[in-house]
């Protein structure tokens, strides 16, 4: 347990948390929230396009909801840090494919032994190591590529939603210059609200519903853990650990707990093979929103991760009403908000990026992330880092500095935004 | 005639090689314009000559005029900005958009207002344009590696190599490379290759404000802080204190001449440019000069065989065309993107702009470069223009510090 980082402690987190409450990080929890509610649906799809029943499918999202809200609660609480959970996207997509193949309890085993891999990674301190030895524009290249997509989805409404799209956004900027005493994410929310209001959104879809997860026992295939066990690990412990780390760091939490984070995943992988889960893990994008200039001062940013665990623990057994809802909605509305949020944390991480050292390697990490190429089955950002740092050493290996002494250099520009 | 007194074996390779790295790199993003807009050969033959044309005269001219190494070449962003515009926009519109474009630049360099408006331009607005029309290209390379992975992981592993070895000719030797892998790999053939003369094709222009501000518009912003800017800026840097007007005023007058060819905008080369003006080309910065004519003669050279190079682009893979772009124009994506990103003070905006370019929209029948600009500059005048408050993030920040 030695390589596990120390964090502030739970005992006075309740008080520290209405304390450190403000406008900033409940717009920032708030909006990260949604946007985590509103993932839901590519599990619900994912799971539709292979042909699984969608009384499986919501069950899924509610386990998603409870357990890795709970651990979301836990982790920013201790450590004081914007570390929302969540789980991993590709994790959901290849664990829908592989359902009707090697059968629901048998990918679970496969998932918990993906856990258990990620939890030895986590305790024997070799995350930090990577993360110490990875060159952050490296990293961060890999961030800001993941993360263009959700500008780019920001900016693609306007074509076919003009109207809504541009009065948003609009809103934001002009709130931003305007109105300094509220969030201008808030503002765009309200806007965006009151504009469906007004054009009528048709919610007659609408209906309440009320369910729990349920326990099953996974079993143990080698042919399961092959496919699907072992791709997940490495997406764990390659893709949605480093990427979260990275960012964290990238916006100025230098002291970011990279082996307590991929234990603490681990752990609750382990727990959600038992629920009908596939992994939890800490989440790029809503880390993003949560950690970025839109959640405020940068010491209370923490209150928003927490939040994110709130808004996930008390919509999860009602996530059959929440489904309906989001599904009423116009899909542009969480996409823009999301860009929006991530805006600045977008621009952070490629400032990173390009700021000087590791360029060549930097910029093949960031094209490579956004090309979303898939090589063996496995995802763009785990080989925009292997092949970044790759083509980094042959082209620029001066740029390289073996100390595993920690890299005390704070970003402090980043953090004063 | 001084010339033949001064020119030297340095200087007229240097010249030799500018033009090798032209059509090596940049002349790819053109081609993939080209298929773009579903052309025939004798067509982009056409537009081959003209660009080819447009450079050697204006580099030839200006040289001996200025005596200063002037190496022009046809405007590399606005090639890539036609790739996204073509087949929506028709051939002829895009004339009329050269010559608007022309006018413009004329006007520009007549009235010698050049410094006055590219200091005008956030420079990191400017340079996150240009990064987010060239990015495309820059994805491309990765999205073959899906298809051809053979290939593409061949040519990228040779354009690290010389990269690392030889840095000055490995664009050129990345298409070496590149030719022989796509005949070896792809079954590529390369009969249809051979000696032939160009010969023009006229085009009737026309004139469009879907194409004015789709094109014009944005080729005078891309062709003046993304060649006529570090391009001076280069002859700058070496040493030659030439001013702006002839130059801009001469390329403008050429872009008029073979506009109707299907010549894009003449400009001040900016990736090949250094090659001529610095100490490999003569160690005497007084006989320089000749490098830019040889540059232009060489063009004149290229122009006569266009159809020969349209033949050799044709007969090789588009997922090569794909690659080589792609590869040739990593530098000047990383360039912009760090100058973008660089500009902290006007951060947001700058990254709203490379987003908004970078994403291909298509609104109201107008390119994603021409939202690129309305966005970011949108966003600089509410976000960061000295009289705007920043009250907000001020408090913020000294909250972080507390």
């Amino acid at each position: 347990m030695k390589h596990l980082e120390k964090g502030v402690g739970l005992a006075s987190a309740p008080r520290d948390f209405l304390r450190d409450l403000n406008a900033d990080n409940l717009s920032a929890g708030l909006v990260a929230g949604i946007f985590g509610l509103s993932a839901g649906i590519i599990h619900i799809g994912a799971g539709t396009a292979a042909g699984l029943p969608q009384e499986f499918t919501l069950l899924w999202v509610i386990s998603y909801l409870l357990i890795n809200g709970l651990f979301g609660l836990f982790l920013p609480a201790y450590y004081r840090l914007p570390l929302p959970m969540a789980n991993s996207i590709p994790g959901a997509l290849l664990f829908a494919a592989i359902i009707p193949i090697v059968g629901l309890n048998e990918a679970l085993g496969a998932t918990l032994i993906a856990g258990a891999i990620a939890l030895v990674v986590g305790l024997a301190g070799w995350m930090s190591l990577v993360m110490r030895l990875m060159p952050m524009p490296i990293v961060m290249g890999m961030v800001a590529g993941v993360l263009l997509k959700f500008g780019t989805n920001m900016v693609m409404p306007l074509q076919n939603a003009l109207l809504p799209a541009a009065v948003m956004i609009l809103s934001f900027f002009f709130a931003a210059r305007y109105l300094r005493r509220v969030p201008p994410l808030v503002v765009t929310l309200l806007v965006g609200v009151g504009y469906m209001a007004i054009s009528g959104a048709d919610f007659s879809s609408v209906a309440f519903s009320f369910r729990l997860p349920e326990f099953i026992m996974p079993s143990f295939t080698l042919e399961a853990f092959l496919a699907y066990g072992l791709p997940l690990a490495l997406i764990l412990v390659g893709m949605e650990t480093p990427a979260g780390v990275g960012l964290v760091k990238g916006m100025g939490y230098q002291e970011a707990p990279a082996n307590a984070i991929t234990a603490l995943g681990g752990i609750g992988t382990m727990l959600s093979a038992f629920f009908n889960l596939h992994s939890t893990c800490i989440a790029a994008p809503m880390t993003g929103i949560c950690s970025g200039p839109e959640a405020g001062s940068h010491d209370k940013r923490w209150v928003a991760a927490v939040i994110v665990g709130i808004i996930f623990v008390v919509a999860a057994p009602f996530y059959g009403f929440v489904f309906s809802l989001i599904e009423a909605m116009p899909s542009y509305f969480i996409a823009i908000i999301a860009g929006l949020a991530l805006l600045r944390v977008i621009g952070s991480a490629m400032h990173i990026t390009f700021s000087g050292k590791h360029e060549v390697g930097a910029m093949f990490s960031f094209l490579i992330a956004v090309s979303g190429v898939e090589i063996f089955g496995i995802g763009a950002s785990f080989w925009a880092l292997v092949l970044g740092v790759a083509i980094s050493m042959l082209v620029e290996f001066k740029d390289f500095e073996f100390s595993v002494a920690s890299p005390g250099r704070r970003k402090a520009d980043v953090t004063a935004r | 005639m001084s010339l033949f007194k001064d020119a030297s074996l340095p200087a007229i390779t240097a010249g030799f090689v500018a033009v090798l790295v032209s059509y090596s790199g940049p002349l790819a993003i053109f081609f993939q314009a080209a298929q773009s807009a579903e052309i025939s050969n004798v067509m982009m033959t056409s537009w081959v000559w003209a660009i080819s044309l447009g450079a050697a005269v204006s580099g030839i001219g200006l040289s001996l005029w200025l005596r200063v190494p002037v190496v022009t070449a046809w405007s590399a962003p606005g090639t890539a900005l036609l790739v996204t515009l073509f087949p929506g926009l028709s051939l002829n519109e895009a004339i009329g958009a050269y010559l608007t474009a022309a006018v413009i630049l004329f006007l520009i360099g007549v009235t010698g207002t050049f410094d006055r408006i590219v200091r005008a331009i956030p420079p990191g607005i400017a340079s996150a344009m240009m990064a987010g029309i060239l990015f495309q290209f820059g994805v491309g390379v990765f999205a073959a590696l899906e298809t051809v992975p053979a290939l593409a992981i061949g040519m990228l592993v040779a354009y690290l190599t010389f990269k690392r070895l030889t840095p000055r000719y490995s664009l050129v030797l990345l298409l070496v490379v590149g030719v022989v892998l796509a005949v070896v790999l792809e079954g590529a053939s390369l009969d249809g290759v051979s000696v032939q003369l160009a010969a023009p094709q006229f085009i009737r222009p026309e004139w469009s404000w879907h194409a004015t501000l789709s094109l014009a518009i944005p080729l005078v912003l891309v062709s003046l802080t993304g060649q006529f800017l570090p391009g001076m800026a280069i002859l700058r840097t070496s040493g030659y204190d030439t001013p702006a007007r002839p130059i801009i005023t001469a390329a403008s007058l050429t872009s008029l001449a073979t506009a109707c060819f299907g010549g894009i905008t003449t400009v001040v080369a900016a990736i090949t440019a250094a090659l001529c003006t610095g100490r490999e080309a003569h160690e005497d910065p007084d006989r320089r000069y000749v490098a830019g004519v040889a540059n232009g003669l060489f063009y004149l050279v290229g122009a006569c065989f266009a159809g020969t190079i349209v033949a050799l682009f044709t007969s090789l893979p588009g997922e090569f065309v794909a690659v080589l772009a792609g590869l040739a124009l990593i530098g000047a994506i990383t360039g912009n993107l760090s100058a973008a990103t660089d500009h902290k003070e006007h951060l947001e905006a700058s990254v709203i702009t490379f987003i908004a370019t970078a994403s291909g929209i298509n609104l109201l029948g107008l390119g994603s470069a021409f939202w690129g600009v309305v966005v970011g500059a949108l966003a600089y005048q509410l976000l960061h223009r000295p009289f705007a408050l920043p009250g907000r993030r001020e408090a913020s920040s000294a909250n972080a510090r507390s």
